[in-house]
């Protein structure tokens, strides 16, 4: 069965959130194309998270359709969502803040791995050597971001922008297609945010990704998107290349006005 | 004399141990207490008296009935656990699953598991009554009822029920700890047991793990049910109320969630309890709950739990 080609990676239709009377998403129809560098930008409260929480499947749409490929999977729960190869991370980083670094990323692992209860639990080698490579896999995606060294350090102690690290190399464990980052740069000094935009880039690459993510870091996200979706209070009110959304009149007053 | 008690005080403790794994196996992927857990355990305890193909008591609606087929006690006893398992199972769908998914407060959980262990209490005496029942003697393969380690002329004679009450605990927490630790599944509950929704976006089917979970809960506390009613007795519908009581002291003494704190906790309420003097037996359940009691003031975390950290 092939798909016609045209069918994007990612594709939203209509989607709509309510929170009591709140819209926190309302109406919002998109695609994003396969290799995508694709940017989420609008004001605090613009409904950017719950945006990345709806196609996660952590939080029901209340109207309207998620398309992966052209597939539905709207109302998917979300370890489906993750199984079908989309990735995130948390605009407040979640690791497993009790657990190695390698282990965190180990975790990340678990779809990819098989062996049942008894091998396990009896140490069996096919167990065994499971475990080895799934370590092996964690230290490369710990070396890519930098971590290796530290691989057997407690999360939670990490600074803050090695945990931000840490969270996407967790995420790569998944072998994801598709790389929903929240806000990659909050927090990060001049220098990392300078590096973060290469980063993202080479992960791209190296990894055959589509990446969707949410800035507020406003040069960053012009730089080094292809095409850039503005929200605000939960509407689409522009979607384009950079140069396009820079210049449109409603993203000027309703977001870009206050910060040039 | 002592050694005899302590031998009573391990292998009762080493149960406690089993049951309190129970406890804080769910406390510490949903962060409640499953009540319920109590009536799985004499449940357990009934599972196995029926399957060995003894008969029901005068009182109940199944008076006087049997299966029509005995099983040896070993057999019967883990199928019995096994029944216990799929109790657990079924409590989680119509009691947790139903209030998780509308987003309830872990308080009401708590009340919703309360009923079902009411619920499943009253059902017990309804059907075979509330007398008291015992396993037939000869249940451990011929096995000596006991054997003397002591010098000859100073006999020191100790149950053999005892000892394999002990042995079987600890096969069973050293096989939980090996699951947790090792699996792929005990892996994915640990991430789960720190961050439900992270696990989900991880690939991993909570749902399916915390029905796993109440089965592996009802399985421990269900053997611990049988091994109680084979020291003692199987003392009523209500038996496993009061043992529940004495597991909660256990968890929270070792740790809420923690699996080492519930063993440890465990045995040593088993021993502290041993160790209660005869004229004063009759204060022996306060016993668990003042060493509760003196060791929070000391440690407010339980023995082995960490202080608490506030998830963001």
């Amino acid at each position: 069965m092939t798909a016609p080609p045209a069918a994007p990676t990612l594709e939203v239709r209509g989607l709509t959130r309510r929170f009591g009377g709140l819209v926190a998403v309302d109406d919002v129809s998109f695609a994003v194309q396969e290799g995508e560098i694709f940017g989420l930008i609008g004001p605090n409260g613009a409904g950017k998270t719950t945006l990345f929480n709806l196609v996660t499947g952590l939080t029901p749409p209340s109207a309207g359709a998620l398309l992966h490929r052209g597939d539905d999977i709207t109302g998917s729960p979300p370890h489906v969502v993750a199984q079908r190869g989309i990735a995130r991370t948390f605009q407040n980083i979640r690791l497993f803040t009790n657990l190695s670094a390698l282990g965190n990323v180990m975790i990340g692992r678990h779809i990819h791995t098989r062996s049942g209860l008894l091998p396990g639990v009896l140490g069996f080698p096919s167990s065994r050597a499971e475990e080895e490579a799934v370590r092996e896999r964690a230290l490369e995606l710990l070396d890519l971001v930098g971590l290796r060294d530290r691989a057997q350090v407690r999360a939670g102690s990490f600074p803050y922008g090695d945990q931000r690290r840490l969270e996407i190399a967790r995420a790569l464990a998944l072998e994801p297609r598709v790389l929903l980052l929240d806000e990659p740069a909050a927090g990060l000094n001049t220098n990392e945010k300078a590096g973060l935009s290469r980063f993202v880039r080479e992960l791209r690459d190296r990894f055959d990704l589509t990446v969707l993510l949410i800035e507020h870091h406003v040069p960053l996200v012009m730089g080094l998107c292809d095409r850039i979706a503005v929200l605000e209070f939960g509407r689409l009110i522009a979607v384009g290349d950079p140069a396009a959304v820079r210049s449109d009149p409603a993203v000027v007053e309703a977001y870009l006005g206050e910060e040039t | 004399m002592l050694l005899q008690q302590l031998v009573n005080g391990l292998a009762i403790g080493s149960v406690y141990a089993i049951f309190a794994l129970g406890y804080t196996l769910v406390f510490s992927i949903l962060r409640v207490i499953n009540f319920a857990h109590g009536a799985v355990f004499t449940l357990g305890a009934y599972f196995t008296y029926l399957l060995i193909g003894a008969r029901i008591g005068f009182n109940g609606l199944l008076a006087q009935s049997a299966l029509p087929f005995g099983l040896p006690f070993w057999v019967a006893a883990v199928l019995g656990a096994l029944l216990a398992g799929l109790v657990g199972v079924v409590i989680e769908r119509l009691a947790f699953r139903p209030l998780r998914r509308r987003g309830a407060d872990p308080l009401l959980t708590l009340v919703s598991s309360l009923g079902v262990a009411v619920a499943l209490v009253n059902a017990i005496q309804y059907l075979v009554g509330a007398e008291n029942y015992t396993y037939p003697p000869g249940a451990l393969f011929g096995l000596p009822p006991a054997i003397d380690i002591g010098a000859t002329g100073s006999p020191l004679p100790i149950r053999t029920t005892q000892i394999v009450i002990f042995a079987v605990s600890m096969v069973l927490v050293v096989l939980l700890t090996l699951f947790v630790n090792r699996t792929r599944t005990g892996k994915a509950l640990r991430a789960v047991s720190e961050d439900a929704d992270t696990a989900r976006l991880l690939g991993i089917d909570v749902d399916r793990l915390i029905l796993l979970t109440f089965f592996v809960s009802g399985v421990l506390g269900g053997f611990a049910g049988t091994l109680v009613g084979l020291s003692v007795s199987i003392a009523g519908p209500y038996f496993g109320i009061a043992f529940g009581l004495k597991g909660l002291a256990v968890i929270v003494l070792g740790g809420l969630g923690d699996i080492p704190g519930a063993v440890v906790g465990g045995l040593l309420i088993g021993v502290a309890e041993s160790l209660v003097p005869s004229d004063v037996i009759a204060y022996r359940d306060a016993i668990a709950f003042v060493v509760l009691f003196v060791i929070l003031l000391a440690r407010p975390q339980g023995l082995l739990g960490r202080a608490a950290v506030q998830k963001v």
